[in-house]
């Protein structure tokens, strides 16, 4: 009963901004990835160099970064001999970033957010 | 005059006889906290705003809200000239920014075109050092990369760390002078117990520039160019002598 309120509690917030969350969002390192280029729009750059930028694990951010592109959150492509990412210039999907990325600065959503991804990850 | 670029600082395009020549790169070393990034954004600023030349800041090292900020500090508002699509802070690698330069329609390219930006900021150029421990690869990387640059029809200034904060600098670079057009050095100089600051400028492409070595500050509108040193020797020293009074009154004469 109580657990239902819970989640009853925790799932009041925009369906757009939920799916998104549960779809896209999903992992603490997604979480950083998804800051790190809203708040560096024109980054193009590879998993290494973008790891080194948000502090991360080389390997789990490679890992994070192919399944934000296989989303459609960012764009993965082939310069050289590396594979780079960059941001997705879908403006649906940039919109939702921004409102993901304003939203997080309030505490009760980001409560939220931490509440179904650690729920995903169990 | 189009073919000269002024910087916006007044004392230092007084220097160059009128400003950088377009279409060059210039590298402005110096130690940390010297005003290279300031110069760099001085210039991107004053050809977006004065000069209606769209800027690039391409960064290896700092993300954008950092320009914003230190921009703001000087009434310079980055925020709303990138929304203005006369800016744009690219925060990226030297090594994909290499490659970037040399395919057909990467990212530098398309914003040279698209938004018609005339002038880069890079800062700094220290980070292509992690890329080649071997000297001759890197100058040839740097220098790939300049040309890119210059191909696009881009002004470039570049910054480089100098690790000497007082007293003699690492030894002149001149692989890396000989790549570039213009070569500014910004000191720190310790003078009657005070710390000054010393700008000259050490090379410049085709141009009889002046040889003055000058003092500079950082106010609240960017960086100040103001008069040479007077009466003063071994400036670069880091800790420059007064000269002798006879020297002095005859170099006066002169």
């Amino acid at each position: 009963m109580e657990h239902d309120l819970v989640g009853r509690l925790m799932t009041d917030m925009d369906p757009d901004m939920l799916a998104f969350l549960l779809t896209k969002v999903n992992s603490f390192v997604k979480w950083d990835l998804i800051r790190f280029f809203h708040d560096n729009p024109h980054t193009t750059d590879t998993a290494e160099n973008i790891a080194r930028y948000a502090g991360r694990n080389v390997e789990v951010t490679r890992s994070e970064l192919t399944q934000l592109a296989a989303a459609g959150v960012l764009s993965e492509s082939r310069l050289g001999d590396m594979v780079v990412y960059s941001l997705s210039t879908n403006p649906e999907i940039r919109d939702m970033i921004r409102r993901f990325v304003e939203a997080s600065d309030d505490r009760q959503f980001r409560v939220k957010a931490i509440y179904h991804i650690i729920r995903g990850m169990r | 005059m189009d073919d000269i670029v002024t910087t916006g600082i007044a004392g230092l395009d007084a220097m160059l006889r009128g400003g950088l020549l377009r279409q060059t790169a210039t590298l402005v070393e110096g130690a940390p906290g010297t005003g290279k990034t300031t110069l760099g954004m001085q210039f991107i600023y004053h050809g977006i705003t004065q000069c209606n030349e769209p800027g690039l800041i391409l960064t290896f090292e700092q993300f954008p809200q950092q320009y914003y900020r230190d921009a703001a500090a000087f009434g310079w508002d980055f925020r709303r000239l990138e929304e203005e699509g006369k800016l744009e802070i690219i925060m990226s690698s030297p090594e994909v920014s290499r490659a970037d330069l040399e395919r057909t329609g990467g990212h530098i390219e398309q914003r040279a075109r698209t938004m018609g930006a005339r002038r880069i900021l890079v800062d700094s150029i220290s980070h292509f050092e992690r890329l080649s421990e071997d000297p001759v690869h890197l100058r040839q990387m740097i220098f790939a990369f300049i040309n890119g640059l210059k191909r696009e029809g881009l002004t470039a200034v570049l910054t480089r760390e100098s690790p000497a904060l007082l007293g003699e600098a690492e030894a002149f670079d001149e692989g890396l002078a000989f790549l570039v057009d213009t070569y500014i050095q910004l000191r720190y100089v310790e003078m009657d117990s005070a710390i000054h600051k010393a700008l000259l400028v050490l090379k410049m492409r085709g141009s009889d520039h002046d040889k003055d070595i000058r003092q500079y500050s950082i106010t609240s509108s960017g960086l100040e160019v103001r008069s040479r040193f007077e009466g003063r020797e071994g400036i670069l020293s880091g800790s420059p002598r007064r000269m002798a009074e006879s020297f002095v009154q005859a170099f006066v004469r002169r």
